[in-house]
């Protein structure tokens, strides 16, 4: 009998998209235990230039919330695997919404976003959007530069619902991006916050980084998530939190640091992603108290024009590094480290953290090395952004970020503004802020108003870092998030200058900026920006 | 400058007027209601004629607060009661408020409202007249009614819900004769009929004119007359607004953005009602706005830029209470809410030639108050304006 229920029930299941595995799976795949070592994620590799996964998308109140992308690998369900691929390879990812969780503090139900939402009897289309719920989503591909559009890289209209049948994104990995470590996480409106804090978010990493920086090849390759989970399972605002690494608490001294194993001296490349929903990280890795030299391959997934050596690496919330590292001597002791950032007189508390001990030790199992470099470097085809630097801007803009709050505690209003416009609360109905064409090359003066720190980004390109309160950046750099310091309170209010790079057709459309401290996201520190065909 | 000194002889003459029914003299109170472990106090300041404070003297109110909140919740009442004067003070987190004979410096008791009345998310703010105190609630958004009996004593009445229309929770609040006049922060804001003391609706809810771009009422003042409510509200610029309750009722307002200083959330008319002072809580200053009691409107008047200490001794700034209760009111007095360990009490003076005003922060200012770790945004003054 119980075998005919299962049966039907498969059958019912079947005809609305999911499998009897996800019907019975309870919740997310059981995360790593404090004091372990800390393993890469999973890697899922492209095959024949197609990387075709399916995710499940749960939610599971345990000791923490966990909202978890399951991935069905053959030795069982596994956490936001890091996805592989080559330039010019296709991603098919089909995630299937089965969440759940409904914070106790969440608003209201907000209305749907679009006329065909929520009419009853009707099937729901999640490309014109919905509920924007808790338990909707949607997914970023944070730093790819492709089309924004449904089932590629949109998430104004964009909204899967916990009962649609799976989702599929499918895209190419534009044959002329850089190779390097990408993200994604979910991006819907309001609710972005709670289910990064949940711990959804994974790596895609665009392979053959060897090729244009051959220092790389053949090292180990290590690949590092740092999340943020609160310590409250309903936290619904900012609150206390703290880091994981890979899915590891890293609370040390509350509990015992993850641990990083290494061979004595090993020189390794390290792929680091600022995946939190708020925390600015100033990484470092001690011998003893002892900082460093961090050697800078790459920044938000572009290589740097030339590898550099620093002591330690400032990543706003969103942002990635990728840097070789050696590692210590045996007998030395060593550790990876967030030494924390002042993020201004009313910004949130970002202390320093351990975030993993380095053991150096003969018996260690060194990650999979990345390919060698070839011997003659390869001819590349044109490269996105190229000349950017020597460029003149076809517009200046100015665009700033404040805050209106009642009180110590707020509700606040988080605003994204360009200057001379109303300061608005953004809502999914806005009409763009900014209107372009393709083609435009623009300067964008990106201004902090207010006394805590923001982190910029825009979606759907990367753009030239040029300077910080009007002092030009000696090398700059592609980036695609940026720290905007926050206002001592006096004198000038502290700016970026971002040079924004509108030329290539593909990226066509409608896309957002925004803080990416996401709570502000959620909050209303977002605009449109309109890019029509040229 | 020679106006100044006209000002503040005749501040001095009519303060001692004002003290005549009460021994008690020219003070400053502010609440300290600070969080658990630190035992929340108010702290009294005699104001000398030239409007300098000394003579400081802590009184614990009994209670825990939370050290913070909204910036529209007026946490201090200064009632005179015959020959005394009447301090409420409240504690947000264990949800009562505080007594004190400022004569004596004494706590009288601490008065509960209802078991649901709660305050611990954002404070509890008070205003009063001769026969009651109101405190807003923020927590469970709620307006209670106290008696206030001889002896500084509160009698708890009833309490009333008081939510925005959307979902705002209850945080300014301002009486005026039988009108109460509330905002909730989420753009709405509502008046209450008090004639029988106990809060009834009006049924005048709205969004105000300035809520379609964000300005969010938040502080809220009425005229002597009775006949204008202004408002001050949360936003990038400077922005108040206006609405005629001369029916009794709320009327829809008028907005106005009269500068560049951010979240102007909370608002004091000056006694003679010439000026709106407004704190750009957290923007650091105040502004000084014009104001025809006539008419109702608002034009630009000046502003002081942030005050000493923003953003490294101290990060927002609470309601300013004036020194006298005539003309402008002589020197303002700006909580602001400590970043270290400490608050401080600015002092700034305001200047009219006619044709431009200034603020202008005086000599010596802030002054540091280390026995409030962190937690000031409300000061009360006696005498109190008559309105």
């Amino acid at each position: 009998m119980v075998r005919i229920y299962k049966f039907l029930l498969a059958a019912l299941l079947s005809c609305a998209g999911l499998t009897l595995a996800d019907a019975q799976s309870t919740g997310c795949p059981p995360r790593p235990s404090a004091g372990t070592v800390v393993n890469n994620p999973l890697d899922i590799y492209s095959s024949n230039g197609v990387l075709t996964a399916n995710f499940t998308f749960k939610s599971e109140l345990a000791a923490y919330l966990e909202e978890c992308y399951i991935y069905q690998s053959g030795t069982g369900p596994v956490e936001a695997p890091t996805l592989r691929l080559n330039p010019g390879d296709q991603l098919v990812l089909n995630l299937t919404n089965r969440l759940s969780y409904l914070p106790p503090s969440a608003p209201a139900q907000k209305p749907a976003m679009g006329p065909m939402a929520s009419m009853p009897g009707m099937t729901h289309d999640p490309c014109s959007g919905g509920t924007m719920a808790a338990t909707s989503t949607n997914i970023h591909f944070h730093g790819l530069n492709i089309p924004p559009v449904c089932h590629q890289d949109e998430i104004i209209n964009t909204d899967i619902e916990n009962t649609d049948p799976p989702f599929e994104y499918s895209f190419q990995v534009p044959t002329n991006d850089a190779p390097g470590m990408y993200w994604y996480h979910p991006h819907l409106h309001g609710q972005a916050t709670l289910q990064v804090n949940g711990g959804a978010a994974g790596a895609l990493i665009v392979g053959g980084i060897e090729k244009v920086a051959p220092q790389v090849g053949g090292l180990p390759e290590r690949v590092f998530i740092i999340r943020q989970q609160f310590t409250n399972p309903n936290s619904w605002i900012a609150g206390p939190y703290q880091l994981t690494l890979n899915y590891q608490p890293a609370a040390a001294p509350a509990s015992a640091s993850p641990i990083i194993q290494m061979q004595p001296g090993a020189k390794e490349f390290w792929r680091v992603a600022n995946s939190s929903s708020q925390a600015f990280l100033t990484l470092a890795v001690l011998f003893g108290k002892t900082a460093q030299p961090l050697e800078i391959i790459a920044l938000d997934g572009i290589p740097v024009t030339a590898p550099y050596s620093v002591n330690s690496i400032t990543l706003p919330p969103a942002g990635r590094a990728e840097f070789v590292m050696t590692g210590p001597p045996a007998g030395q002791a060593a550790s990876f480290w967030q030494t924390g950032f002042n993020t201004g007189p009313i910004g949130n508390p970002n202390s320093a953290q351990e975030l993993a001990v380095i053991q150096a030790t003969t018996s260690a199992k060194e990650p999979p090395s990345l390919p060698p470099a070839p011997a003659k470097p390869a001819a590349s085809g044109p490269q996105r952004f190229a000349g950017l630097a020597g460029l003149t801007a076809t517009t200046q803009r100015k665009i700033y970020f404040a805050e209106a709050t009642n009180g110590t505690n707020g509700p606040t209003e988080f605003f994204i503004t360009v200057d001379g416009q109303t300061p608005k609360v953004f809502s999914m109905s806005d009409p763009p802020a900014i209107t372009t064409t393709v083609g435009a090359v623009e300067d964008w003066t990106v201004e902090n108003r207010t006394g805590e720190t923001h982190a910029f980004h825009i979606h759907q390109i990367h753009f030239l870092f040029m300077a910080i309160s009007g002092v030009a950046q000696a090398d700059p750099q592609l980036r695609d998030t940026v720290v905007v310091p926050a206002w001592s309170g006096s004198g000038p209010y502290p700016s970026v200058t971002l040079r924004m790079d509108f030329r290539d057709p593909e990226i066509a459309g409608t896309f957002v900026f925004h803080c990416h401290v996401l709570d502000h996201e959620d909050a209303g520190m977002m605009a449109k920006i309109q890019v029509n065909p040229n | 400058m020679r106006v100044i000194v006209l000002q503040t002889a005749l501040g001095f003459l009519l303060t001692g007027m004002a003290s005549a029914g009460s021994t008690v003299g020219s003070f400053l109170v502010t609440n300290n209601d600070v969080s658990t472990g630190f035992g929340s106090t108010a702290t009294f300041y005699s104001i000398g004629a030239n409007g300098a404070v000394s003579d400081k003297t802590v009184v614990s109110t009994n209670g825990i607060g939370i050290a913070g909140g909204f910036f529209a919740a007026s946490r201090v009442a200064v009632v005179p009661q015959g020959s005394d004067v009447c301090v409420f003070a409240s504690n947000a987190a264990s949800a009562d408020i505080a007594g004190i004979s400022a004569g004596s410096h004494t706590l009288t008791g601490d008065f509960p409202a209802s078991s649901t009345d709660t305050g611990s998310g954002n404070g509890v703010g008070l205003a009063a007249n001769a026969n009651y105190l109101y405190a807003t609630f923020s927590s469970s958004s709620t307006i209670a009614t106290f008696q206030i009996r001889t002896g500084c004593v509160l009698s708890f009445v009833s309490d009333v819900s008081a939510v925005g229309l959307n979902a705002g929770l209850v945080g300014g609040m301002a009486i005026h004769g039988n009108i109460m006049v509330v905002t909730y922060g989420d753009g709405s804001i509502e008046s209450f009929n008090i004639s029988n003391g106990v809060p009834v609706s009006n049924d005048d809810a709205e969004n105000s004119a300035g809520s379609v771009n964000d300005h969010l009422p938040n502080g809220v003042d009425i005229t002597e007359d009775g006949h204008y409510a202004v408002f001050g509200d949360a936003s990038t610029v400077t922005t108040l607004e206006v609405s005629d309750i001369s029916s009794g009722k709320l009327t829809p307002t008028v907005s106005y953005d009269v500068g560049p200083s951010w979240n102007s959330g909370t608002v004091r008319l000056s006694p003679d009602e010439a000026l709106i002072f407004v704190t750009n809580d957290s923007g650091g200053g105040i502004t000084a706005v014009l104001f025809d009691k006539t008419t109702g409107k608002i034009s630009p008047g000046c502003t002081s830029g942030p005050l000493k200490g923003f953003y490294s001794s101290w990060a927002y700034a609470g309601a300013a209470a004036m020194q006298l209760p005539t003309a402008a009111g002589g020197l303002l007095y700006v909580p602001e809410f400590g970043l270290n360990g400490f608050s401080s009490i600015g002092i700034v003076q305001f200047t009219f030639s006619g044709t431009a005003c200034t603020l202008a922060e005086v000599s010596g200012s802030p002054i540091v108050d280390n026995s409030d770790p962190s937690a000031l945004l409300s000061i009360g003054v006696y005498p109190v304006r008559p309105f």
